[in-house]
Order: structure tokens, then sequence, then C-alpha cells
């Protein structure tokens, strides 16, 4: 028992001699920066190759292993593991597109590019078990995704309801919403981007905050929802917002046309 | 500039933003769960729709950190 008392008395002197001596601001401060692992000149151009560009490459190199590995051979009835969890993926995200007003059709072109993105998202987060910083911290990581995710948003909802679906949606409830809602398409990479960047950033600064004040049992019990499940949930909500969003733009123009009829049965 | 009194700002936009959050997902968290109580059959609609909802008012929260954040960093 003596034992024990004697290290949490050390353990406790030691973490009050931390916390006054060491300079935290600095240290954290240092940890946020992007660290460039290696440049070269490429054509005139400095290339940076920064800790989050080899964490992303990574990802994207597993994401393709696995995307062979689960897609080989695909047989009509399913008889692998493999192909069943990749069956399970889809479908989940079939449904959920369903459930935003979308046909099945519609919901099965959807699928590569959201289910990608999840993936994506959710594996680059889950790097920092590694002790790699992960890319998102990196404020350019987030705006790509967003932007790429805003042009698609807008190819796909042409693509399912037309130019002049897309544009009913615009001034669906009332035509003097249109200033409003062309806003909330300027607005909408910026919170996406400005979510997925706080959510990560916000966690790793607590993170390493926690790691340089208790480095013992504390950071894996915080680091289960920081690390684990924030990482993985700001996947899925990324991709949930922008099927919703699709969903948003053919609800709003079915409904257009919707009311229109309504209003001409009522006239005559 | 006086780092305290950015201290001070960025302790007080966090504080007022995670507040108001708090009081958004709290409110909507209680009359999900009054529909829910009421009418246990839509209770995988209203889920999906409390999901939404959330993630919207967190997000008021994300920014105010985002800004502390900068403030504590970026000056």
């Amino acid at each position: 028992m003596s034992y024990i008392g004697e290290f949490f008395r050390a353990f406790g002197e030691n973490l009050i001699e931390e916390v006054k001596f060491s300079d935290m601001g600095e240290e954290i401060s240092h940890a946020i920066l992007p660290k460039s692992i290696a440049s070269f000149d490429l054509a005139g151009f400095n290339v940076v190759l920064s800790d989050a560009t080899i964490a992303t490459w990574g990802v994207m190199i597993l994401i393709t292993i696995l995307a062979i590995v689960l897609g080989y051979r695909p047989q009509r009835i399913p008889s692998s593991k493999r192909q069943q969890i990749a069956e399970i993926f889809v479908n989940t995200l079939m449904k959920l597109a369903q459930s935003t007003n979308m046909t099945y059709e519609q919901s099965e072109k959807i699928v590569p590019y959201v289910g990608t993105i999840a993936v994506f998202i959710s594996l680059t987060n889950l790097v920092v078990l590694f002790k790699i910083s992960p890319p998102a911290k990196n404020i350019a990581f987030p705006i790509a995704l967003a932007l790429f995710t805003l042009v698609y948003v807008i190819v796909m909802s042409i693509r399912f309801v037309g130019l002049k679906g897309f544009l009913k949606s615009l001034i669906y409830p009332q035509a003097a919403l249109l200033p409003f809602k062309i806003l909330d398409y300027l607005i909408k990479p910026v919170s996406l981007s400005l979510r997925l960047f706080g959510n990560i950033f916000g966690a790793y600064i607590l993170m390493e905050f926690i790691y340089l004040v208790i480095p013992i049992v504390l950071p894996g019990v915080v680091g289960l929802w920081f690390d684990i499940a924030d990482g993985i949930l700001q996947g899925v909500i990324f991709t949930y917002l922008s099927i919703t969003y699709i969903g948003e733009v053919i609800e709003g123009a079915h409904m257009y046309d919707h009311d229109r009829k309504l209003k001409e049965a009522n006239a005559h | 500039m006086d780092h305290g009194l950015i201290a001070i700002g960025a302790g007080i936009a966090i504080s007022f933003a995670a507040g108001g959050a708090a009081i958004g997902i709290g409110t909507a968290a209680g009359k999900a769960l009054e529909a829910t109580a009421r009418q246990p059959e839509m209770m995988g609609r209203l889920n999906a729709m409390l999901m939404t909802a959330i993630i919207f008012m967190e997000a008021t929260a994300i920014y105010a950190l985002v800004i502390s954040l900068l403030l504590i960093f970026a000056f």
C-alpha cells in the first residue's frame, strides 16, 4: 500500500513541476505546425512533402488495396465474406440516400464518390493512432474536400433533376428566398470544411495537452472518443451532409412541381 | 498586443458559443424524446432529423472553437 502511495506522491510532484516549468504554449504551438519531411525542386516549383501529404497518400494506397481485395471477382449470389462486407457498406449508404428522397437508381450513382469520401476522411482521421498528425489538422485538406463536394453536389443534382429542376429548387418555397439560397451554396463549403477542421484540430490540441500533462492512462481513455469515435463520426457526418444536400435539391424540384399542380387544380 | 486580453477574449468566445449550442441541443433532444414517447413508430425518422439538427447546432460551437484557437495561436 505504501508503495502505491509513494508512487502517486512522486507522480503528483513531477506533474506539478512539469506544469510549472515547461512552456506549454510553446510546445503545443510547435505541435500544430505542419512538419515538412522532404522538399525538392520540380520544374521551378519548390515541392514540399509534409507529413499530411504522406499520410494522405498512405491512406489512398490502403483504400486502393482494400477496394481491390473486397471487390475481387464479385458473384451474383455472394458466398465470400469480403463481398458481403462490401455489400453491407454499399447497402447502408444506399438506404441513407433513399431516405433523403432519392430513387434506387439515383442512390446507386451517388455511392462511389460519397462512400470513398466517408472511408477516406475516417481513415485519415484514424492516422492519429500511429502518432502521425491527421491531415485534416491542416486547413487546406478540408477546404479541398469541401470544394470538390460542392461541385459534385451541384453536378449530380443537375444530372438528376435537370438544369430546370435545379433552378426550380432555388425558388422552391418562395421566389424571395433566392438570394439566401445562393448564399447557402457559398456557405456550404465553409461550413463543411470548418466543421471537419475545427473538430479534428480541437481534438488534436486537446490530446497534445493531455499527453503533456498526464501521460499515463488518461490519454488512452479520452483518446477513445477524441481519436477514434470522433474521427470516424466526422467522416460519416461529411458523407451524410453531402447526401442530404443532393436530397434537398431533388425534394425542392419535386415539391415546386407539386405545388404548381395543386395551384392549377385549385384555380379550376 | 496584450496576451492576457486575448486569452480572456478566447475564453468568452468559446464559453458563450458552447452555452448556446448546449441549450439548443438540449431542447432539440428533449423534444425528440417527447415525440418518440408519443409516437414510438416514428423513431427512425425522428432520429435522422435529430441528427441533422444536432450537426448544425454543433457547428456553431465548432466555429467559435476555431475562432478562439485562432485568437490564441495566430496573434
